[in-house]
């Protein structure tokens, strides 16, 4: 009894001690620095954002010709250099001292465009998010996620572990990734799109527009697809160590353009038409089971 | 003369390889000498390049030997090359711009890729006596005999460099009696540690960004696609006409080629 108190007193005045020393490294560190930056455009901006550090990308647009580039960083560890060119703007940020601590030498931006912008943007592991912009995009990314919400334009994902989600994109849309998986929910005009990845899994929400072109593959993953009643389109389902999980059964006939396909004896097929098969959607998957769903 | 004709002669020999006739319908020919000056500004821009510093030999040794390893070029044979300079060299001093490195490592591992994707639609047309003997006789399956013809026919020849696969110069076809080889997939499938691993371990010996969490990512995601690639290649040694897993495997071959590219390319910048 008599020990545990000792124990306790000891630790009660150790504990701010040990804290005020682990902290004192940070005591010498000047803390982040806001900066705002305003360029205006006439036409099609292009801003192009590479981000060599760790930090989150955020790209918002709004009805000002004019881009504001917001970047939070320390000055000391990171250097920021933007520059205009006409209706480009150049973003870069890279790292001043090496450091082996995650957000040790990190770089935040929040990028306000006008709505058609284009963009390239590209960041090792934060997150990059892009909202309502209409304009052409190229994202990359190593470990960090990519999520877009009511983008349209063609849009070039490429990630190595970082996951894409877009939500109510519209376009074209390709992504790539090693392990990062994809999801894409509630489209609304995508007429192209492409997903590939080695083990990540893949899901489409929504619908198919008419003459669209789908393509989905997953080394490993599941690839999902979730459509509506009124959708028309042919499907192209298969798999070599995985499974067909056909949850939509009542609503598939079969493939009306049946001729063109022919089953691999190395893998599990499904060829399936719904309505008049307008659209056209192949899923594949190595190892990974595909599941078809009607929403 | 006709415009083609000079464009042919300037495309190939420059304005010195001109006639008189030719430089006379030149003097008077706006779309002629407008391609003329197109060429000028090109080769000026060409001048202007920044020129860097070679990649790393070990870069060359082991695309090389990984193209050996696969049976896309077979105990190459130097023509038109110094004594002492290996084609690998000839090779590098084509591409000395510092983006070409990894842009290069990353075209050499698709067009490993392709290969494999392609060599199961080209099998037909090369099929070798050897290996319609094999078929017939049901000794082995097709794939091993046939790749042999393919591969030599398609090794590159940078510069002036010739790669030869036999001594009489000429490409090889295997003779009726010449023993089956294994196709790149069985190759790859058999080499535990293949030479362009070796090439991944100086990569992946050091770091290859500074950031912890990207640099075990990058691993990661490397080490993921090596199993996968594994994986695919062992599917295809038992089942050399499944197309789906040669999809795949060319797949992943593309994207363990971006992922050395992006590892050498930033072993560089932050190094």
């Amino acid at each position: 009894m008599y020990r545990t108190m000792i124990d306790r007193r000891v630790l009660g005045l150790l504990g701010p001690g040990l804290l005020f020393i682990a902290s004192s490294p940070l005591l010498g560190t000047p803390p982040p620095e806001h900066q705002d930056r305003h360029f205006a455009v006439k036409n099609r901006p292009l801003v192009v954002l590479q981000n060599i550090v760790d930090g989150r990308i955020e790209v918002k647009s709004w009805k000002n010709s004019e881009v504001v580039v917001s970047s939070t960083s320390n000055p000391e560890k990171v250097a920021i250099d933007i520059e205009q060119v006409g209706d480009r703007i150049d973003i870069n940020a890279s790292a001043l001292v090496a450091s082996s601590q995650p957000h040790e030498v990190e770089a935040n931006f929040q990028v306000t465009v006008p709505e058609n912008t284009e963009l390239q943007l590209r960041t090792q592991t934060g997150l990059i998010y892009v909202e309502q912009v209409n304009g052409d995009m190229k994202l990359q990314s190593v470990a960090g996620d990519v999520h877009l919400k009511e983008v349209s334009g063609y849009i070039i994902v490429k990630t190595t572990g970082g996951s894409l989600i877009c939500t109510m994109c519209g376009g074209k849309l390709e992504f790539t990734s090693v392990s990062g998986g994809a999801s894409v929910l509630q489209p609304t005009s995508l007429t192209y799109v492409t997903l590939m990845t080695t083990t990540g899994n893949l899901l489409y929400d929504g619908d198919f527009a008419r003459t669209g072109l789908y393509t989905m593959n997953s080394g490993r993953g599941v690839v999902e697809v979730r459509f509506s009643g009124n959708n028309s389109f042919d499907l192209n389902a298969q798999t070599n160590l995985g499974t067909v999980d056909n949850q939509a059964a009542g609503f598939l006939k079969p493939d009306t353009h049946a001729s063109r396909h022919s089953a691999s004896k190395f893998s599990h097929s499904l060829f399936a038409t719904v309505g008049q098969g307008l659209a056209k959607v192949e899923l594949s998957s190595y190892s990974g089971t595909i599941r078809i769903l009607k929403r | 003369m006709q415009c083609k004709e000079i464009e042919a002669v300037l495309e190939s020999e420059g304005l010195e390889g001109l006639s008189p006739e030719a430089h006379s319908h030149l003097a008077e020919c706006p779309a002629c000498q407008g391609f003329v000056a197109d060429l000028n500004t090109i080769v000026g821009m060409a001048g202007t390049l920044p020129a860097e510093e070679e990649p790393p030999q070990r870069v060359w040794v082991a695309l090389r030997a990984q193209m050996e390893a696969e049976g896309i070029i077979q105990q190459p044979v130097m023509v038109g090359v110094p004594a002492g300079e290996s084609w690998l060299a000839g090779l590098s001093s084509i591409f000395r711009l510092r983006v070409l490195a990894p842009t290069l490592a990353a075209l050499a591992l698709a067009f490993l890729g392709y290969f494999e994707f392609h060599k199961g639609l080209g099998f037909a047309k090369v099929e070798t006596p050897a290996a319609q003997v094999a078929t017939v006789a049901g000794k082995t399956s097709a794939p091993t005999g046939q790749v042999s013809a393919t591969p030599g026919s398609t090794a590159p020849t940078p510069g002036k460099t010739v790669v030869a696969t036999n001594k009489t110069g000429t490409t090889a076809r295997p003779a009726p009696d010449e023993p089956l080889k294994p196709s790149p997939s069985e190759l790859a499938a058999s080499t535990p540690m293949s030479d362009l691993a070796s090439l991944e371990g100086d990569v992946s010996n050091r770091r290859v960004a500074d950031n912890v969490a990207v640099d075990r990512a990058i691993r990661q995601n490397l080490a993921t696609l090596n199993e996968f690639i594994k994986e695919c290649q062992l599917r295809l040694k038992q089942n050399p006409q499944d197309e789906l897993a040669r999809q795949y495997l060319n797949e992943a071959y593309q994207q363990k080629a971006e992922l050395l590219s992006a590892m050498i390319e930033s072993g560089r910048s932050e190094h």
